[in-house]
């Protein structure tokens, strides 16, 4: 199975990229996870032109081909960063690789309670009729004090956080299979498409 | 009632924006409402330097002197959009503006739930503890539909929405008061007793001592013996007198003397300590900012002068001289300019004077060499006076053939020492030297502005005829006092005590003409004023620029490369505001490429005087790599370009014995510096380079081959031309050194009347340039004491050419 990882973050340091990375390493038996980086997107300015600038298009590219994509997302201010936010506005501004696309939300913070309302926000973001991702139910994986989790090896230093990554990750892998089964192209696929604010608010949806 | 309004987009088309531009007008009677855009706003990225992007800053200023905030956000994907949440997070990292700051929430939607989600995601955002800011609870004003909701002059069409939007707004001016009751903080109460304290200033410690009753700070005295004489005075004037009257610790620093301000700032905090209290309460007292609504000042006069530096104080003291009127516009706290950083000695040739002073071993040599130069290399207009200097120079070698003699001098010597000092090629091949016509009026004029500057008041001491840095001859008159200091504090004197005005803190934002004649000019004044100046002559007198490093670079034509973070020797006011302002009006500029560095300053500050500064030829410089790399004898432009070659960062590295040799220092000076990590010490070399991240045995061998060269008289790796001491005894000390920006030659382009010429060579009417904001002079390199000659010299000239020209006013 091939997934995506977002790291979430612009930050030259992460313990979001550490956690993916982690991830990529243990998991590799059952799935492909290639990183991506967000690092040098473009800030999103609501151009009047739709079309992805390329290194948009390339990371839009790289998640329509995957099975499935795994957020890793720090906590700013109680909700995701402005980089990552700005990354998934392009992509529901234009090619909209989300839509149906199953995924599964982590996080890793240096405070105690590990990214819970950045997820909760990221969540209801990807929810949006733009985006409509197959957010994966049930599953809030959250690394509090992520300075302290990995050894020098990059291996989680607590066993049963390490136990609950490996099940949630059984259970993300089993949740990308089933949607497959249900959502075969889907046929509001091309609706949501071209979903658009103004619209619905014009009264033509 | 003062409020931001953030429009919480970078859309070009937007409803949040139109939404605040309406309550703008509307509630234009209860508030002023500041509009703040996050067009030019980067992405947050915990790693970038936020000191690079100006708009975080000044967002930051504007939020945190306001009453309050109107945020309008959009709802992208169910929650605020990237780029006002990129606006957040930078003012929640380094900066935190919005604490306590009382906060209404707008927002306009193309649904019909009008951002309801992004709103909910927002309140909670705000209440983050790195934000924590006050949100006004309930009272959620929501636009939806918002493409249906204004008319064509922008007006909201429902008389409903609008009854609405009024009611949550009377209820924010309510909740803004509320929250700055609030905010009052809980009385503090002192030990009283007055508090011996030292602080650290810009030179080194300053011992204060505050007086404090039960529940306020009384007095605060401050030795200020140590702090740089005509920069630090305002600090002195303005910061106890603010902390006393507004009894708080959030007081701005000021402009150009910031050291000094956060040395007092501390001082007391720790005498508040030492009573007892928590300074940081007192550093919560915001000094209540009353934004008065926009003053106009109008003022006419005869003559106007940009910036009071050695150049415009002079222009304003010579106009005074002939009875007229004058005002000097200035832009920072203090004035003086670079002209108070200044070593101090000017030069001009004064033979009378000079003969009094036996010659000094190396003159006749370098009087012979002048001899020995090929006449085909001399441009033909310094000719004729390159072959009287010729004369006069064999006439004097033959008088003195059997004897010391005296100190030989002439204007002639003076003309093309700095016609020669001042050739130089730039990278793309061009030659430039000083413009005939300008150095001839320079130094045929010379002498008579120390004559001059002698009737203002200053005082020269006639003992001892100085040779300043970088100035080949000895011909400087040195000011009694305190170096450049001596000049401003006697003109600026004279200027007050006949009448001429001085604006302090004016920055001079442009010029005004009426058919081509300049006749004016446009100035922004303290808490907000405009100032408007009528006048009949306007001199530039504003100072190079070379404390812009992107102009620096946008015009250089002569170093290799000018890094972005290169510091200055400047004062922080030297941005080129007068070359904007002339080019403005159609200046003709000159010489722009060529700027001079100071290449052994301090990596941090550009200071001159940190570390361990010795005589050149103690001089042992090595480069990251522990090797040395260059003549430590070489010229400044020399020593600047190798370090420029060599990735910029060097150490000049001292044992205890060159240490004594140091002129800047004090041995407590340099244990603070050490202990700062700014100065590296060690007992041993190895233990040095270790410090220094270097290969020990590198640093080791380019030391002992120094030693051997010392030993042998001979340099044979980089030909150093004198040397004096090894580096041998313990201690061992690095001095860590950048090149800086020093002095930027290139102006305005100038006549010999100081009247600014346009591309085509014509007067610019009403327009007069002197000192450093003016070219054509130094060309490709000042000679050290010329530029206090050029600034007396032409700042005299434009002041009476402007009166002749514009008020038929004749001087002698
Ligand atoms: C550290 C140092 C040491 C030096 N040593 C020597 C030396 O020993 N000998 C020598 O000959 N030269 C020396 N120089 C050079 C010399 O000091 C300057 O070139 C000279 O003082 C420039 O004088 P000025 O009057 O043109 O400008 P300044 O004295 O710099 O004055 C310009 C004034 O204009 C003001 N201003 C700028 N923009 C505006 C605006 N928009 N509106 C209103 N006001 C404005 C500035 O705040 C400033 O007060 C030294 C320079 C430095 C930095
Ligand atoms: C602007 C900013 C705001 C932050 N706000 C929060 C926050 O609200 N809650 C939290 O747990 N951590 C917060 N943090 C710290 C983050 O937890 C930490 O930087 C990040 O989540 C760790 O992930 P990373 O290692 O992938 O960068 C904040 C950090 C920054 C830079
Ligand atoms: C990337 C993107 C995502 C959007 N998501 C939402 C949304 O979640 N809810 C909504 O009501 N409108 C959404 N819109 C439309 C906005 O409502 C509309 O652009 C904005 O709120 C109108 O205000 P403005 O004119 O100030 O931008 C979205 C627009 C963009 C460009």
């Amino acid at each position: 199975m091939k997934l995506v990882g977002l790291v979430g973050t612009n930050a030259t340091t992460s313990t979001n990229r550490q956690l993916l990375q982690y991830m990529q390493q243990h998991f590799a038996a059952t799935a492909q996870i290639e990183i991506a980086e967000i690092a040098d997107l473009p800030a999103f300015n609501e151009p009047e032109s739709h079309v992805a600038p390329d290194s948009i298009q390339a990371l839009s590219d790289q998640i329509k081909a995957a099975d499935g994509v795994i957020v890793a997302t720090p906590e700013y201010d109680h909700s995701i960063p402005a980089a990552l936010k700005s990354a998934i506005e392009w992509l529901s501004y234009t090619t909209r690789p989300l839509i149906n696309k199953p995924v599964m939300i982590v996080g890793a913070s240096n405070g105690a309670l590990g990214t819970s309302r950045a997820q909760a926000h990221l969540r209801q973001i990807l929810e949006a009729p733009e985006l409509k991702a197959l957010v994966m139910p049930n599953v809030e994986y959250l690394l509090g004090h992520s300075l302290q989790a990995f050894d020098d090896q990059g291996n989680l230093t607590d066993t049963d956080k390490a136990t609950e990554l490996a099940n949630d990750m059984t259970a993300f892998l089993d949740f990308v299979t089933l949607t497959k089964k249900i959502t075969p192209e889907n046929k509001f696929m091309e609706k949501n498409q071209q979903f658009s604010w103004r619209q619905i608010t014009d009264g033509r949806d | 009632m003062k409020l931001i309004g953030i429009v919480g987009t970078n859309a070009k088309q937007s409803y949040n924006r139109e939404l605040l531009t309406y309550m703008q007008r509307h509630f234009k009677a209860q508030a002023e409402l500041e509009i703040l855009e996050l067009t030019d706003v980067p992405l947050f990225n915990e790693t970038a330097d936020q000191a690079k992007y100006p708009i975080i800053q000044t967002f930051n200023d504007k939020i945190a002197a306001a009453d309050g905030v109107v945020i309008a956000t959009p709802e992208h994907n169910h929650s605020v959009p990237s780029a006002l949440k990129s606006i957040i997070e930078w003012l929640s990292f380094n900066l935190h503006p919005f604490d306590g700051k009382p906060i209404m929430l707008v927002g306009a939607s193309y649904s019909v739930q009008g951002s309801s989600r992004a709103q909910l995601h927002l309140r909670q955002i705000l209440d983050a503890p790195g934000v924590n800011a006050s949100v006004m609870p309930g009272s959620e004003f929501l636009l939806g539909r918002a493409q249906t909701t204004f008319d064509d002059h922008g007006d909201l069409k429902s008389a409903g929405t609008v009854a609405f939007l009024d009611s949550c707004f009377a209820k924010f001016m309510k909740f803004v008061t509320l929250v700055q009751a609030m905010a009052v903080p809980d009385a503090v109460s002192y030990q009283p007793g007055t508090y011996d304290v030292t602080a650290v200033g810009h030179n080194g410690n300053l011992p204060m001592s505050v007086t404090l009753s039960k529940n306020r700070i009384e007095d605060i005295q401050i030795d200020t013996s140590t702090e740089t004489k005509g920069i630090a005075e305002v600090a002195f004037q303005r910061i106890p007198k603010a902390i006393i009257d507004g009894q708080t610790l959030a007081v701005d620093a000021i402009s150009g003397a910031s050291m000094t301000s956060h040395g007092v700032i501390d001082g007391v905090a720790e005498a508040i300590k030492a009573a007892g209290a928590n300074p940081d309460d007192l550093k919560k007292r915001q000094a209540k900012t009353n934004a008065a609504p926009q003053n106009i000042t109008d003022i006419t006069t005869d003559v106007v002068v940009v910036g009071a530096g050695g150049a415009g104080l002079t222009a304003a003291a010579k106009v005074l001289q002939s009875g007229r009127n004058v005002l000097v516009v200035e832009k920072f706290p203090a004035v003086g300019g670079n002209t108070v950083r200044a070593g101090g000695p000017m030069n001009a040739a004064d033979p009378d004077w000079q003969h009094q002073f036996d010659a000094i071993p190396g003159e006749k040599h370098t009087l012979t060499e002048i001899t020995q130069i090929d006449e085909a290399t001399i441009a033909p207009e310094y000719l004729a006076d390159f072959r009287a200097l010729k004369t006069q120079i064999k006439a004097y070698l033959k008088e003195n053939t059997d004897q010391r003699g005296y100190l030989f001098d002439s204007t002639l010597l003076h003309r093309i020492q700095t016609y020669l000092g001042g050739k130089r090629t730039d990278l793309q091949g061009h030659e430039i030297y000083g413009q005939y016509d300008l150095v001839k009026v320079l130094t045929d004029h010379a002498l008579e502005s120390v004559k001059w500057l002698e009737k203002i008041g200053v005082e020269f001491d006639k003992t001892q005829v100085t040779m300043p840095v970088g100035a080949i001859w000895r011909r400087g008159h040195k000011p009694m006092g305190d170096q450049g200091f001596a000049y401003i504090k006697a003109l600026q004197k004279f200027v007050t005590a006949h009448g001429g005005r001085i604006l302090t803190e004016t920055p001079v934002q442009s010029l005004t003409t009426t058919d081509g004649q300049v006749d004016g000019l446009i100035a922004k004044g303290p808490n907000d004023t405009k100032v408007i100046v009528h006048a009949k002559a306007v001199i530039l007198a504003s100072g190079g620029f070379a404390a812009n490093t992107k102009m620096l670079q946008q015009y250089n034509t002569y170093w290799t490369a000018i890094d972005d973070d290169i510091k200055t020797t400047n004062s922080p006011a030297m941005t080129g505001d007068g070359i904007r302002l002339g080019t403005s009006v159609g200046a003709d500029l000159v010489g722009m490429g060529f700027s001079q560095m100071m290449p052994v300053s301090d990596p941090e500050t550009g200071e001159l005087f940190s570390g361990l500064q010795v005589p050149p030829q103690n001089f042992v410089m090595v480069n990251q790599a522990g090797k040395r790399f260059v003549n430590e004898y070489g010229s400044r432009d020399e020593l600047t370009q190798a370090a420029i070659d060599n990735g910029s960062l060097f150490y000049l590295i001292a044992d205890d014995e060159i240490k004594k040799t140091a002129y800047n220092t004090t041995q407590a000076k340099l244990d603070a510096q050490v202990a700062a990590g700014t100065l590296y010490r060690a007992d041993t070399l190895v233990d040095l380079a270790k410090q220094l991240q270097l290969d020990p045995a590198v640093l080791t061998k380019t030391i002992a081959d120094y030693n051997s060269y010392v030993d042998a008289g001979e340099d044979p790796e980089f030909h150093k031309n004198a040397f004096d001491l090894k580096v041998a005894v313990a201690p061992f000390y690095a001095t860590p050194r950048k090149p800086a920006t020093h002095h930027t030659m290139g102006g305005l382009k100038i006549d010999t009347h100081a009247h600014v010429l346009n591309a085509d060579g014509q007067v610019i009417n009403g327009l007069y340039a002197a000192g450093e904001v003016a070219g054509g002079i130094h060309a490709g390199n000042r000679l050290g004491g010329n530029s206090l000659a050029d600034i007396f010299t032409f700042g005299r000239i434009a002041a009476t050419q402007a009166l002749k020209d514009e008020l038929t006013v004749t001087v002698d």
